[in-house]
C-alpha cells in the first residue's frame, strides 16, 4: 500500500510540472490554433540559462534561506527570458502567417524548435549537464515511510499557485477576456476593438513565462539537463495537453496529472521499458473515443 | 531559377565531383579507425584517438617500408547524436575499397561492430577492437545462436581485440559481491547490445553462486529522470544495484535518482561508465564511498613498464592522465603497426594472420597475446571506487579467482 | 474551381526554356535522370564503393517519401509517424529471411508480403481515426511511431529488440544465375543494391504517376482541397483517406524492406523514430508537396547534404586544421539542425509549397496571399 502511495506522490508532483509545460501548449493553441512544436525547446533554453544564472550567482554554495530566495529570483528571470523569447518569436515567424493554411506555421514551429535545439547544443555541449542540487535532499516526511523531499514540495509551490494565477488572469482580468474572444473569434474580436496581435503577443509572453517557470523547477527537480531534453518531454507535456483537451486550461491540469499518474504507475507496475508506449496508446485511445479530449468541447465544423 | 531541368545534371555532377579514384600508392599504407566522434561519446573516443595518434607518432608515420597515415571516420552522425548503423558500414565500405586501407581500428560500441564485421570479413581486413567487449563477438556458444559464425561469412577471422570481454566482467562483478556479503541485487541495464549483455552475464551468475536477484529490469535510455523505478527499486530493499550500460545510456541520472530516493544499496557499474563524465553526470556526492566500476584491464595509474611510459608521454603531450580507453586506443594501434611490419607487404589477409599470431607481444598493457578467437589472453579486471569525486583503485580481480558454479 | 486546363502537366508557369532540348528535359526529366542514373554506376567508379551505398540509400528515403506524399501531398492529411511503418517493413522483412526464424523465404515473397501486412496494419490505425481533425491526426500518427518504437524496442524475443535483426540474407542468396552467385554479388558488390533500388523507384514514380491521373488520385486531391464538398459530390470520404493510408503505409514498408536488405541489418529500433519521419516530412514539404520531382529533389538534398555535405565538410575542416579544439561550434555538422531549422522557416514563409511544387498545391496556398 505503502508503496502504491508513494508512486502517486511521485506521479503527481511529476504531472504537476507536466501540467506547467502543458499549459504552455494549450494556451498557444487555445488562442491561433498552432501546435507549438518549439515549446518543449524554449523550455530547454530557459533551463541553460538557469543553469547559467545558478553558476555565475553561486547559487550552490548559498545557505538555505538564500537558496529559496534564489529559487524565487530564477523563476522571474527565466520566466521573463522565455516569455520574451516566445514573443519574438511569434512577432518575426508566426505572425506573417496569420492568414496561411494549417500547414505552414506548423512546419515553421518544427523549424524554430531545430533552430533552438542547435543553441542549446552550443550552450551545454553534446552531453547531458548536472544542475547543481540547490535544496537538501532530506525527508520532510517523518520516519522511513513515504518519500517527499524539498524538491517535490518546490515543485508544489511553485506550480500550484502560477496555475491559479494563470486561472485568475483568464477568467477575471480584461486581457484574459480578451484572450477568450480572440480564441472564439478573431475576426469578431477584431470588429469590437481587441487588438488581436497585441493578445496573441501576450499569450505567447504568458506561455512562455509559464514555461522558463518549469525549466527552473524542472532543473532543480530533475538535477540533469541536456539540449535534447525538449523533445522528450515536450511530447508527454503535449500528450497532457491533448488528453484533457487542448484549449482548456483546467484540461491542461488533468492531462498533466493524469500523464504524470500513468507514467509512475506503468513504472512500477508494468515495468520502465513500456512507459512510452503506454502513453501514448492511451492517447491514442482517448483520441479515437473522444478527439475533444476529457474536458475539451467539441466544435460543429459549418458548412 | 528552374531547378527541375538542373536537378539531373546537378546530381550527376556531384557524382562526377566525387568519383575522385586514385590508384593504388605501393609505399603508402592507411590505417583508419571507425568510432562515434560526435554526440555525447565523443570524450571517450577523443582519447582513443590520441593514443592512437601517439602510437602513429611514436614509429614516426613509418612501418617497415612503408609511410602511414591514418583516417579518424566518424561512425556517428549528427542527427542521431550516436553511432549507426549506416555510418557503420559506409565506413566499412569504405576502407574495404580503398586498397591502401590494411588495418580498421574500431569499434567502440559492440552494436556497431556487428554491422561491420561482416562486410570487413569478406574483404579479409584486419579489425582491432580497442573497446568491444560484447561476448558473442568472438566466443562461440556464449552469445545469441550463430554468434560469432553470423560474422564470418568467409569461415576465417579477421576480428581481435585488446580488451577482456564481458564474459569476465560480468560473472567476476558477480563473485566480487558475494565477497562483500551482497545477497540481494536489483539489475538495470539499458536494452543495449553491450548493457543488456552484461547485465545478463551478472544475472547468471548470481544465480550460479546464490545471490538472490530481486529485480532485472530495463530502461529507456531517452527517458529523462527515473524517480518511480527507483521507488520500485527501493521496496525490493536490495543490497546491491547493477547497471549494465553507459554514461551516454543515463547511468549518470540513474545514480542521482538512486541518491534522492535515499536508497542505501551500493551501485556497481560496468567499464562503460569508467570515466570522469559519468561522476560529474552523477553528481560526486551522490557517489561517495558507494559507487564501485568495473574495466577489463588495468587502470592508467596502475601500468607498469611500457604503459606507465604511455601514461607520462600522453601527460606531457596533452597536459592530463589519460583516461581509461587511452591506452587501449594506443595498444590497439601498436598491434595494427607491428602486424603490418612483420608481414612486409601490403596483403590484408597476410596481416590479418600475422595479427592473430601474435601471442607474447610486450605492449603498453603488459604481456599478452591472442587466443584462437582473436581474444586477448588478458584475464584481470580492476574494480574502482568513487571517492572525492575521482576514481580510487580498489583491487585487482584475476579470472583465476572465479569460483566455478557450486555443483547442485 | 477548373484548373484542368493548367492542371496537364506538372511544368511550372512562367518558364521559357531554351529551345527545344530544354522544353524535352522539362517534360521529359524523368527519362533523362532515370538514363542518367542508370549510367552513372559504369562511368563513375566510386558508385562501386561507398558512394554506392549511400546512393542506394538515398533511392530508398526517395520511395519513403513517395508514401509519405501520398499521405501529406495529395490528401493533404499530416503524417508524422511514416518511420514507423518503414520500420515494421524493415522488421517483417527481416523476420521472413532471417536464418533464425522458420520462414526464410526468399527476398522478392518475403517483400511482398511484408508490404501487403504493412498496408494492412496502416488500415487498422487509419480506420478509427478519420474522423479526427487534422491536427489532432497528426498527434495520434506521432504517437503511433513512438508506440512502435518502444513495442519493436521491448519485444525482444521476436525482434532482437536493440540489436535488431542480423544478418538478413541478400536477394538472390543461394541463387546461382549463369553461373553467379547473386548472393554473392549482392553482398560485395554495391551496384546491384544500387540498381535494385533504382528499379524499385522507377516503378514507384511510375506507379504514383498513373495514380496521380487516376479517379482515385483525383478523389484524394478532392478530399485535400475541400472534403465536405468531395462527399456532397459523392466521394466517399472515408474511403478515399483509407486507401491513402493503405497506400502511404504499403510504399513505406516497400522501402523498409529494401533498407533492411542494403544494411544486411534492420538496425536498432531508435532509427525508425519521430526524427526520421521530421526528416522525411522535411524532405517532402522542401521539395514540394504533392509533386513527385519536388519530393524527389527534396530528398535528394536534405539526405545529400546529411550524408554528403556534412561529413565532406566536417573532414575538410579536419584536415585544414581550423577546429583543432573539437568544438561544435567551429564544426560542420554542430550547425545542422540550425540550418535545417532555417531552412523550413524561410520555406514556409516565402515559398510555402516548396521548391519544385504540383501547380494545384501552389495555387492553394496562395490563395490567401494575392
Amino acid at each position: 500500500m505503502q508503496f502504491f502511495l508513494q508512486q502517486c506522490l511521485i506521479g503527481i508532483t511529476n504531472g504537476a510540472l507536466v501540467a506547467l509545460v502543458a499549459l504552455g501548449y494549450t494556451m498557444v493553441y487555445g488562442i491561433i490554433r498552432l501546435i507549438n512544436f518549439a515549446h518543449g525547446d524554449l523550455i530547454m533554453l530557459g533551463a541553460c540559462l538557469a543553469l547559467t544564472l545558478v553558476s555565475t550567482l553561486g547559487l550552490a554554495a548559498a545557505g538555505p534561506a538564500a537558496a529559496w530566495g534564489g529559487v524565487a529570483a530564477l523563476v522571474l528571470l527565466c520566466g521573463l527570458f522565455c516569455g520574451g523569447l516566445n514573443v519574438a518569436v511569434d512577432r518575426i515567424v508566426y505572425r506573417p502567417l496569420r492568414s496561411a493554411p494549417k500547414l505552414a506555421p506548423l512546419v515553421s514551429a518544427i523549424g524554430v524548435s531545430f533552430i533552438f535545439m542547435n543553441v542549446g547544443l552550443f550552450w551545454l555541449g553534446p552531453a547531458d549537464r548536472s544542475f547543481p542540487e540547490l535544496l537538501p535532499a532530506t525527508n520532510l516526511l517523518p520516519g522511513d515511510g513515504l518519500q517527499f523531499t524539498a524538491k517535490d514540495l518546490l515543485v508544489l509551490v511553485v506550480v500550484v499557485p502560477l496555475m491559479a494565477g494563470l486561472s485568475f488572469l483568464v477568467k477575471s482580468t480584461r486581457l484574459g477576456k480578451a484572450m477568450r474572444a480572440v480564441s472564439q473569434d478573431p475576426v469578431a474580436a477584431a470588429l469590437v476593438g481587441i487588438d488581436v496581435d497585441r493578445v496573441i503577443a501576450a499569450t505567447f509572453f504568458v506561455g512562455g513565462f509559464l514555461g522558463g517557470a518549469a525549466s527552473v523547477i524542472y532543473g532543480l527537480y530533475i538535477n540533469t539537463i541536456g539540449f535534447q531534453m525538449g523533445f522528450q518531454n515536450g511530447l508527454y507535456a503535449f500528450t497532457a495537453a491533448v488528453l484533457g483537451g487542448i484549449g482548456s486550461i483546467p484540461g491542461a491540469v488533468v492531462g498533466g496529472l493524469v500523464i504524470g499518474l500513468v507514467r509512475a504507475l506503468s513504472s512500477a507496475y508494468v515495468g520502465e521499458r513500456w512507459t512510452g508506449a503506454i502513453v501514448f496508446a492511451i492517447l491514442i485511445v482517448i483520441l479515437v473515443f473522444r478527439p475533444e479530449g476529457l474536458l475539451g468541447r467539441g466544435t460543429r465544423e459549418k458548412v | 531559377m528552374n531547378v527541375r531541368i538542373r536537378a539531373p545534371w546537378l546530381l550527376s555532377a556531384c557524382l562526377l565531383v566525387l568519383a575522385g579514384c586514385r590508384p593504388a600508392d605501393p609505399t603508402l599504407v592507411k590505417i583508419v579507425s571507425s568510432l562515434p566522434r560526435t554526440g555525447s561519446a565523443k570524450q571517450q573516443s577523443d582519447t582513443l584517438v590520441r593514443g592512437i595518434r601517439m602510437a602513429i607518432e611514436e614509429a614516426e608515420g613509418r612501418v617497415g617500408p612503408f609511410r602511414v597515415e591514418y583516417l579518424d571516420l566518424d561512425d556517428s552522425t549528427a542527427a542521431a547524436g550516436q553511432w549507426t548503423s549506416e555510418a557503420e558500414a559506409a565506413n566499412a565500405r569504405r576502407a574495404l575499397q580503398d586498397p591502401d586501407v590494411v588495418a580498421y581500428i574500431g569499434t567502440f560500441n559492440s552494436g556497431a561492430a556487428k554491422v561491420s564485421m561482416p562486410i570487413l570479413n569478406l574483404g579479409d581486413l584486419l579489425m582491432v577492437s580497442p573497446a568491444n567487449t560484447a561476448v558473442g563477438l568472438t566466443k562461440p556458444g556464449l552469445g545469441a545462436p550463430g554468434e560469432p559464425g553470423v560474422y564470418r561469412p568467409t569461415g576465417r577471422l579477421n576480428y581481435t581485440r585488446v580488451v577482456p570481454a564481458d564474459d569476465l566482467q560480468g560473472p567476476l562483478s558477480a563473485d566480487w559481491a558475494k565477497a562483500r556479503g551482497v545477497k540481494r541485487v536489483y539489475i538495470l541495464d539499458d536494452n543495449e547490445v553491450y548493457g543488456k549483455g552484461i547485465a545478463d552475464l551478472f544475472d547468471e551468475r548470481c544465480h550460479e553462486i546464490g545471490i538472490e536477484v530481486v529485480g532485472h529490469d530495463s530502461i529507456d535510455a531517452k527517458a529523462q529522470e527515473f524517480k518511480s523505478l527507483m521507488a520500485s527499486v527501493k521496496a525490493a530493499h536490495p543490497d546491491l544495484v547493477y547497471f549494465g550500460g553507459t554514461t551516454q545510456s543515463k547511468g549518470g541520472q540513474l545514480a542521482k535518482d538512486m541518491a534522492s530516493a535515499g536508497i542505501g544499496a551500493i551501485l556497481m557499474v560496468p567499464d562503460g561508465c569508467r570515466e570522469q563524465v559519468f561522476i560529474d553526470s552523477a553528481g560526486a556526492a551522490n557517489l561517495e564511498g558507494r559507487c564501485f566500476v568495473t574495466f577489463g584491464g588495468l587502470p592508467p595509474e596502475k601500468l607498469t613498464g611500457k604503459g606507465k611510459e604511455f601514461v607520462e608521454r600522453y601527460r606531457a603531450r596533452y597536459g592530463e592522465l589519460p583516461e581509461a580507453y587511452a591506452v587501449y586506443g594506443y595498444e590497439a594501434a601498436c598491434v595494427a603497426l607491428h602486424a603490418i611490419r612483420e608481414t612486409g607487404s601490403k596483403d590484408r589477409r597476410a596481416i590479418a594472420d600475422t595479427a592473430l599470431a601474435i601471442h607474447d607481444f610486450d605492449g603498453a598493457l603488459g604481456r599478452w597475446g591472442f587466443d584462437a578467437n582473436g581474444d586477448t589472453t588478458m584475464r584481470t579486471l580492476t574494480v574502482s571506487a568513487v571517492r572525492n569525486g575521482k576514481f580510487e583503485f580498489e583491487e585487482i580481480l584475476d579470472a583465476a579467482d572465479l569460483e566455478p558454479a557450486p555443483t547442485p | 474551381m477548373m484548373r484542368h486546363d493548367r492542371e496537364r502537366r506538372d511544368a511550372p508557369a512562367a518558364v521559357t526554356p531554351p529551345g527545344r532540348i530544354g522544353a524535352f528535359l522539362r517534360e521529359r526529366w524523368d527519362l533523362v535522370a532515370l538514363a542518367v542514373l542508370a549510367v552513372a554506376p559504369l562511368v563513375v567508379p566510386a558508385l562501386g564503393g561507398a558512394l554506392g551505398g549511400q546512393v542506394t540509400t538515398l533511392f530508398i528515403y526517395c520511395i519513403l517519401a513517395l508514401g509519405l506524399n501520398v499521405m501529406v501531398g495529395y490528401t493533404g492529411l499530416v503524417h508524422l509517424g511514416i518511420a514507423a511503418f518503414f520500420g515494421i517493413g524493415a522488421y517483417l522483412c527481416a523476420i521472413l529471411t532471417v536464418p533464425m526464424y522458420p520462414f526464410q523465404m526468399r527476398f522478392a515473397t518475403a517483400t511482398a508480403a511484408s508490404v501487403v501486412v504493412t498496408a494492412l496494419i496502416g488500415l487498422a490505425l487509419g480506420a478509427p481515426t478519420l474522423r479526427l481533425r487534422g491536427d489532432y491526426l497528426a498527434i495520434v500518427t506521432l504517437g503511433f511511431g513512438e508506440v512502435v518504437k518502444v513495442t519493436l524496442r521491448n519485444l525482444e524475443q521476436i525482434t532482437g529488440g536493440m540489436k535488431g535483426l542480423n544478418p538478413v540474407p541478400p536477394p538472390g542468396a543461394g541463387l546461382k544465375v549463369g553461373g553467379l552467385d547473386l548472393g554473392l554479388a549482392f553482398a560485395i558488390d554495391p551496384r546491384w543494391f544500387y540498381y535494385l533500388a533504382l528499379a524499385a523507384l522507377a516503378a514507384v514514380v511510375v506507379a504514383m504517376r498513373r495514380l496521380e491521373h487516376s479517379r482515385l488520385g483525383r478523389a484524394w486531391v478532392a478530399v485535400r482541397e475541400d472534403e465536405l464538398a468531395a462527399s456532397a459530390m459523392g466521394i466517399s470520404a472515408i474511403r478515399v483517406k483509407l486507401s491513402a493510408f493503405a497506400m502511404s503505409s504499403a510504399v513505406a514498408g516497400l522501402a523498409g524492406c529494401l533498407y533492411a536488405a542494403s544494411l544486411s541489418t534492420t538496425a536498432d529500433p531508435n532509427a525508425y523514430d519521430f526524427n526520421r519521419s521530421i526528416m522525411v516530412l522535411c524532405a517532402v514539404i522542401l521539395g514540394g508537396l504533392g509533386s513527385i520531382p519536388g519530393t524527389l529533389l527534396g530528398v535528394a538534398l536534405l539526405v545529400g547534404f546529411d550524408t554528403v555535405l556534412a561529413p565532406w565538410a566536417d573532414s575538410a575542416i579536419q584536415q585544414w586544421n581550423i577546429n583543432p579544439s573539437g568544438s561544435s561550434l567551429l564544426s560542420f555538422s554542430g550547425w545542422r539542425l540550425a540550418i535545417f531549422g532555417l531552412a523550413l522557416v524561410l520555406v514556409m514563409r516565402y515559398r510555402p509549397e516548396g521548391l519544385v511544387p504540383s501547380r494545384r498545391v501552389a495555387a492553394e496556398l496562395h490563395e490567401a496571399h494575392p
